[in-house]
């Protein structure tokens, strides 16, 4: 056996070697070199195409574009971070759904003078592109309340509240952020009528779970649903359907991606529009672009006060039909001229 | 160099031993969990006196649907010696995804289903060919095939969905005799293989092979032949779930397979399969899954969040494999 | 039958079986890494083998290591815990929330080793005492310590504990090699040595293989079973508190996903989940650094990082696949 061991070594070793020392070096990178950390969230259908969207302007800008998903785990994040300092890209744009490990990330691109974009969560030291999560929440909030205040005159039996603890602060700020909205609008439903149950955003277990709520509230009829996503509150919406409880049910969610096509549910009465898989337009054009160019812009870390402010689209299901699915999307936004938004293109103008 | 050690029992049984001896397999299994099930419901209506009524029926029936469809097929495996089968929520989506793109092709619905069906199946059969041809464990067969063919699924697609204007997808809404559409299935199901499973030639074969696989073997049992038909029909089980998962869901992800897993091996777990192989009854499974789907529907009604239905959920299922350890020893004794 | 005679028995079957350890699985995993380490080189170039990526492999590496060091005995004993990730988890939130309460770090790491250690001591209660099924009765324990998590993490689902000095500790080096990577490297090889040489190792692989024999040869099963479980829960604890240190925070997420990691490392390194007996702490390192340095070549040349995990998965399947042929126990 030890013999088997030293020849197999023996045979290796010169390999190892001589490849080693013909050494595949890499070419220095003279391109701006722009890397790009997805979220790596599965379930969501903007996650691929927001890479994309990415990859392709930068290609067009000439830059050099490396991609790596966080895999939405801290860890995998952290190491990122460490894989893109070593290749000394020359700034990164990240989306990261842990972001309590942002301040780790921060300390080590800060280290590195490495520029870092992030989206939709603030980090102190972060160039902030992207919406406030929490007045898109407001927004949907007070989109919803008005519809039950022209239909029920705010006499609401149920408020669902569909959660995603694991969105972290995003949950709060877009679920409470409904709920907030809706109180602007409808103050008098009382406070026992609002019940949170965890969604996690996906269908299949905002599904179970909502109908373990509404077999425990089985005298509610007319009722309403806030979310941290379409899916999230869709899930909420089947479980009504499935009960038998649909018939006096309006659901309202937050980042668009089941208000468009030709299957949307007849409960969910609008949602938010984030175009997220177009981030990159705001991105490139405000921060990017100009760092690239030698002029970075000043730090704006803040959600209210960003480096590129993404408007939210409030959309109601009829308005909705009119705007186009992810993929047809993607395609007119790269077509379209260099900076032109999703927002500017597909937003109704009422 | 496994020895296969051979207990002789050398002390007579006493008289309360040879009785629990002949009664029908499983019994202890099924009186704990009836008893634990009747026990949780009479508990939950004292608390709650609407607890008791027909939306909670329908609340915990819908969640039953799926996981009992995926249990049967999750049992079949465990029977059979195959431990477990950790590759069905990829069975379970990519047999809905396909659905969901052949009705979207105005596919007729009896075509779809019996498409879904067999695609579940064909991965069955896939997952059974690593298994039997490299000679690999299925657990770290399964595991493997789960994240290959996840990751190629979101490659291909990220969300998917059944018409909402089909027949088919109506048919996941309603409801026969009060109860879902997609409730009797399951229930058929059970029955049927259930009944089947002690009574046929290839049922008793799958069982001989999870309990003793080398005396099998010397009475003439292809090991090869059965483990290829244990998966493939377990697959075409799943394939069946995720018909019905189609037409009952809305959207899906190629990862919403995932959150049936651990509901799945729980429950077949509590139904007395062990993962030795070799024994446990599919009839069980109907008490198991519907312990378990009742489980997070109490716990609603007394007011604790989702966080804790997992904490008991997790405690149940240790309590229970402790009891069924401690009295498996005690038989031994 | 007397000790003499069994005390030949059992060292007469081990020196055999340490031979087969040393020279089978932790030989063909070695190699395994030899080619990982070609492969890199000819993708990346001798950037592959740079300081900063080693450091990089090394930090990624580090935690998992120490708790599959542990995790080990647990496995070589023939009973798996697959609840490390759960109670990972819950380390690190007790922890972070204990710091967040203002308690010093040497108060709160003590306490959150004892909630791991309570975990374990459940779980050895239930396998080794009433008998339960190993697998199912740390998938329960891993479901609900899970749940708990998410309780004590919170609505925000996260709980933000960065302390500078722990964080300092963490992101030590010596060289291109982070400090924790070498003390990870060193438990290893601690653990090899006791595997390997001393009696309670042997004692430990005999339980695994063959736990009547064992008991037959005076060993006592019950014993080493249990402390091999709390041993498997106190690597998951220790490895929760350092992730609070290396991420400067703990969340409902931290640890899920840690058992599939270690334990396909593991098997790709020789260990099985499902007999005991065999596998050898050396192989688990090398098992973890082949998968880690696999990802590495994905994620250095930027290979869609969608494919990492089919890429992960046909890994797995081609280390037993190889580690059969080798001669390894086949699946009938």
């Amino acid at each position: 056996m030890k013999m088997t061991v030293r020849r197999q070594l023996a045979t290796i070793a010169p390999a190892v070697l001589a490849l080693a020392l013909a050494g595949v070096a890499t070419q220095p990178a003279f391109a701006f070199k722009l890397g790009m950390a997805v979220g790596g969230e599965a379930a969501s259908n903007w996650q691929k195409p927001q890479g994309d969207v990415a990859h392709a302007i930068a290609t067009k800008m000439g830059w050099d574009y490396v991609e790596l998903s966080n895999n939405l785990d801290p860890a995998v994040a952290t190491k990122n971070a460490d894989i893109f300092i070593q290749d000394k890209v020359d700034a990164v744009i990240q989306f990261n759904g842990r972001a309590e490990v942002n301040p780790v990330l921060a300390a080590k691109y800060a280290a590195a003078h490495i520029p870092v974009v992030t989206y939709d969560i603030a980090q102190k030291g972060f160039y902030f592109v992207g919406i406030d999560n929490l007045a898109a929440g407001i927004a949907g909030g007070e989109a919803l309340g008005k519809i039950a205040k022209d239909k029920w005159n705010c006499d609401v039996d149920l408020v669902l509240s569909s959660e995603g603890a694991g969105a972290g602060i995003v949950n709060e700020w877009r679920t409470g952020g409904m709920r907030t909205g809706l109180q602007h609008i409808c103050p008098d439903i009382p406070k026992d009528k609002y019940v949170s149950f965890e969604g996690s955003g996906q269908v299949s277990v905002a599904a179970p779970a909502a109908r373990d709520v509404l077999a425990a509230h089985p005298d509610a009829k007319k009722i309403l649903v806030v979310g941290l996503n379409d899916a999230g509150v869709l899930g909420a919406v089947q479980a009504a359907e499935q009960l038998g409880r649909a018939d006096d049910i309006i659901a309202w969610g937050q980042d668009g991606a089941f208000i468009t096509g030709d299957n949307v549910d007849p409960h969910l009465a609008g949602s938010v529009l984030y175009f997220l898989e177009g981030y990159a337009v705001y991105a490139i054009k405000d921060v990017i672009g100009p760092i690239a160019e030698g002029k970075a812009p000043p730090m704006k870390d803040d959600a209210g006060d960003p480096a590129s402010r993404v408007k939210p689209c409030p959309v109601s299901a009829e308005q909705a039909k009119k705007i186009p699915g992810i993929e047809e999307r993607v395609k007119q936004l790269l077509a379209a001229p260099a900076g032109t938004t999703e927002y500017d293109l597909f937003c109704p103008k009422s | 160099m496994t020895d296969v050690a051979t207990t002789t029992p050398e002390t007579t049984l006493s008289r309360g031993a040879a009785f629990r001896a002949n009664l029908p397999a499983g019994w202890g299994t099924a009186a704990v969990v009836a008893g634990a099930w009747v026990l949780l419901i009479i508990v939950s209506g004292i608390h709650r006196a609407d607890f008791l009524s027909h939306q909670t029926v329908l609340a915990i029936s819908f969640t039953m649907a799926i996981v009992g469809v995926l249990a049967v097929a999750q049992a079949l495996v465990g029977i059979s010696g195959g431990i477990l089968d950790l590759s069905q929520p990829t069975g379970l989506i990519m047999s809905a995804a396909i659905v969901a793109w052949l009705l979207e092709r105005n596919v007729p619905t009896a075509v779809v289903v019996v498409a879904g069906i067999l695609v579940g199946a064909v991965w069955g059969f896939a997952n059974a060919t690593i298994v039997v041809v490299a000679k690999l464990n299925p657990i770290i067969v399964t595991l493997a095939t789960n994240f290959i063919g996840g990751a190629v699924m979101f490659l291909v697609y990220q969300n998917a969905q059944a018409p909402l204007n089909s027949s088919f997808s109506a048919f996941g809404r309603g409801y026969f005799l009060g109860l879902p559409n997609i409730w009797w299935p399951m229930v058929i199901l059970i029955l049927v293989v259930g009944y089947f499973l002690p009574r046929t030639r290839y049922g008793r074969h799958m069982i001989a092979v999870g309990g003793n696989r080398f005396a099998a073997q010397t009475r003439g049992i292809s090991l090869k032949k059965t483990r290829f038909a244990v998966f493939s029909i377990a697959g075409a089980i799943t394939g069946g779930a995720g018909v019905l998962f189609a037409c009952s869901n809305g959207p899906f992800a190629p990862t919403a397979g995932a959150t049936f897993q651990l509901p799945v091996i729980a429950s077949v777990i509590l139904a007395g399969c062990s993962l030795a192989g070799g024994r446990g009854s599919i009839w069980l499974i109907l008490l198991s899954v519907g312990f378990l789907s009742t489980v997070p529907t109490s716990l609603v009604f007394f007011g604790l969040n989702s966080n804790w239905q997992q904490v008991f959920q997790g405690m149940i299922l240790i309590v229970a494999v402790s009891i069924d350890g401690w009295r498996a020893r005690r038989l031994l004794k | 039958m007397t000790t003499g005679t069994s005390s030949l028995i059992v060292s007469g079957l081990d020196r055999h079986r340490l031979r087969d350890i040393a020279t089978g699985s932790v030989t063909s995993i070695a190699v395994a890494l030899v080619i990982v380490v070609v492969v890199g080189l000819s993708a990346i170039g001798p950037d592959f083998l740079s300081a900063s990526n080693i450091t990089i492999i090394g930090s990624f590496v580090a935690i998992p290591m120490l708790v599959a060091a542990f995790a080990g005995f647990a496995l070589l004993a023939g009973v798996v815990d697959l609840s490390i990730g759960s109670m990972l988890g819950l380390s690190s939130n007790v922890c972070a929330w204990l710091m967040v309460a203002g308690w010093p770090l040497w108060a709160a790491i003590p306490v959150a080793l004892v909630a791991c250690l309570i975990c374990g001591a459940i779980n050895a209660t239930a396998v080794v005492i009433f008998g339960a099924d190993t697998i199912a009765a740390t998938l329960g324990m891993l479901v609900a310590l899970r749940g708990i998590t998410f309780i004590i993490s919170g609505s925000v689902g996260m709980i933000p504990a960065f302390d500078p000095n722990f964080f300092a500790f963490i992101n030590l080096t010596a060289g291109p090699l982070p400090v924790i990577f070498l003390i990870s490297l060193a438990l290893i090889a601690l653990a090899a040595i006791i595997v390997m040489r001393t009696r309670i190792g042997r004692h430990v692989q005999a339980v695994g293989g063959d736990d009547r024999a064992a008991s037959r040869a005076g060993i006592s099963v019950t014993g080493v079973r249990f402390v091999a479980l709390l041993l498997s829960a106190l690597g998951a604890g220790i490895g929760g508190v350092l992730y609070v240190g290396q991420l400067g925070s703990a969340s409902n997420y931290t640890g899920t996903g840690l058992e599939f990691q270690v334990y396909a490392a593991m098997m790709i390194g020789g260990y099985s989940i499902l007999r005991g007996g065999v596998g050898n702490p050396l192989g688990a390192a090398l098992g973890l650094l082949v998968v880690a340095g696999t990802s590495n070549i994905i994620d250095v040349k930027a290979i869609s990082p969608y494919l990492t995990n089919a890429i992960i998965g046909l890994l797995l399947l081609a280390a037993v696949l190889l580690d059969r042929l080798r001669g390894g126990d086949a699946f009938e």
